[in-house]
């Protein structure tokens, strides 16, 4: 047996199957070959929750067939080909989707995390401002009644000298709050030049363990590279909560979701960058798109989702200072389009003229 | 003579405040939020405001709003010890937004409320004729 079995498949999980495949193989009994199809995918599920990876599960297979032939040499191909297949498949069936339940897990854990830490950022700059406020209204009155108290002291006495003390000191704890608050919206808010394309490939490929098999997700910039000014974890938890809520809404059918960046300028505007979600799923009337953004407004069964997800979206673009819009018709689609201030880049203003173009005419930038 | 408005929640600032203005030569009222203040400029006219926005019963930014409403034109200063900063809360920004000229951030010397006192009262538009 080589180490890597031994570390990942544990060693019962192996003997399992192969106890389980040579029950489904040899049963007389179609209850003892059902119990054994049910073990299989519960060794799945298993197999995952060890991290087993898949290719493993193949190997474990191959390792229980050749236990098998070596116990039962005399047992036909012919006869059991079918019975070895079947505990496979349904160890593999188990496997994938609880293996996609841990990816979406995963993906949703680390979109809170985030959510969870930019509240709590947050919560640090809203204290830190209240605590501002209250201390210069105190240091306001030691300072205030300090300079009415000189009037009252002789000049040049020791007094007047304290009061010049006072006010001193009162300085340096005004400079203070200055910087913890300016701090404190640092730490909040730290926005910096990044570059959209290439964060937004690399979000993609978290978001797609996360979606169903059956749904492409497409990414088709037509630019190879567009600055704007954000925090890359805000950009990451826009990409993310879109791309999942376009997941949900494509429900049975296969499908696909695109995600496309091109630069825009709005005749007599600031040029922008403009980010679409687009996907075919089952769009949503009017009265959806209208509440689409309010906290905790969801379409989807409970426990399925907070309805957090566009709001915080919306919050988001808006602390980014663009834009966010949807367009959705019942049975076909929505997308999702978000503007952002772009930055232009030395030596890369003249980008407006995207290198490539295939989109349809429909879709092209307006005309500038 | 009219007086000078002020509006403050906070006691020992408000009091200060209003010292410091009586010794600049004015004569001052002085009241603790938006609500007082609207109901003494329903008695008298007073020659200025000076306001903080952040109090209870009634803040600076709906008082502001409430005078504008009715055609304002006795001259605002604004005083806060709230700054831009990432939380809603209303501050001297929010009251500029409201066109209110003249900002004093909290905690200020008296000589810049010298320097504000005078410069709301040149902007002033003529008290007399004009609503």
């Amino acid at each position: 047996m080589n180490d890597s079995t031994d570390s990942n498949a544990p060693q019962d999980l192996s003997d399992r199957y192969a106890e389980l495949l040579q029950c489904a193989v040899l049963a007389k009994d179609p209850l003892a070959s059902e119990a054994a199809l049910a073990e299989a995918a519960d060794l799945g599920r298993r197999l995952v929750a060890h991290e087993v990876p898949l290719e493993e599960v193949g190997e474990l297979h191959h390792e229980a067939l050749i236990r098998l032939a070596s116990a039962h040499p005399d047992l036909p191909l012919s006869q059991i080909a079918g019975l070895i297949t079947a505990p496979l498949m349904e160890a593999y069936m188990a496997y994938s989707l609880a293996l996609r339940e841990q990816l979406e897990r995963r993906a949703e854990a680390i979109v809170n995390a985030r959510l969870e830490q930019s509240r709590r950022l947050e919560a640090i700059g809203t204290l830190a401002a209240g605590i501002a406020h209250d201390f210069n209204n105190i240091l306001g009155a030691i300072l205030g009644f300090s300079e009415l108290l000189s009037d009252e002291l002789p000049p040049a006495s020791a007094g007047q000298q304290h009061l010049e003390f006072i006010q001193q000191a009162s300085f340096r704890a005004r400079d203070l709050i200055a910087r913890m608050l300016t701090f404190a919206r640092e730490m909040a808010d730290d926005p910096t030049e990044i570059e959209l394309v290439a964060l937004i490939r690399e979000t993609l490929d978290l978001v797609r363990v996360s979606l169903p098999h059956d749904v492409q997700l497409d990414f088709e910039p037509l630019v190879s590279e567009a600055w704007v000014l954000a925090e890359p974890s805000q950009i990451q938890q826009i990409v993310m909560n879109l791309c999942i809520n376009a997941g949900a809404a494509i429900s049975s059918t296969p499908g696909r979701i695109q995600v496309g960046v091109r630069l825009h300028t709005p005749a007599g505007l600031a040029p922008l960058v403009r980010l679409t979600v687009e996907d075919d799923g089952e769009g949503m009337n009017q009265e959806v798109q209208e509440r689409v953004f309010d906290p905790f407004f969801t379409t989807k069964e409970p426990g399925k989702g907070s309805g957090l997800g566009l709001s915080v979206v919306h919050g988001l673009v808006g602390k980014l200072r663009g834009s966010i819009s949807v367009s959705s018709e019942p049975g076909s689609g929505t997308r999702f389009t978000i503007d952002l201030p772009r930055l232009q880049q030395e030596g890369k203003a003249s980008e407006d003229a995207p290198p490539i173009r295939h989109t349809p005419p429909s879709q092209q930038e307006t005309p500038e | 003579m009219s007086k000078i408005l002020i509006v403050d929640d906070d006691e020992i600032f408000r009091t200060m405040m209003a010292e410091m203005v009586r010794r600049e030569g004015y004569e001052i009222e002085a009241v603790s939020n938006g609500q007082e203040a609207l109901e003494y400029i329903q008695r008298e006219r007073p020659l200025l405001i000076i306001t903080d926005i952040l109090m209870p019963e009634m803040d600076g930014i709906e008082f502001i709003m409430k005078l504008n409403q009715d055609g304002n034109n006795i001259p605002i200063i604004a005083v806060s010890g709230g700054r831009r900063s990432i939380s809603l809360e209303f501050n001297l920004e929010s009251a500029a937004l409201m066109g209110v000229q003249t900002t004093l951030p909290k905690p200020f010397t008296r000589e810049a409320l010298r320097a504000a006192i005078d410069q709301a009262l040149e902007h002033s538009p003529p008290s007399s004729g004009l609503r």
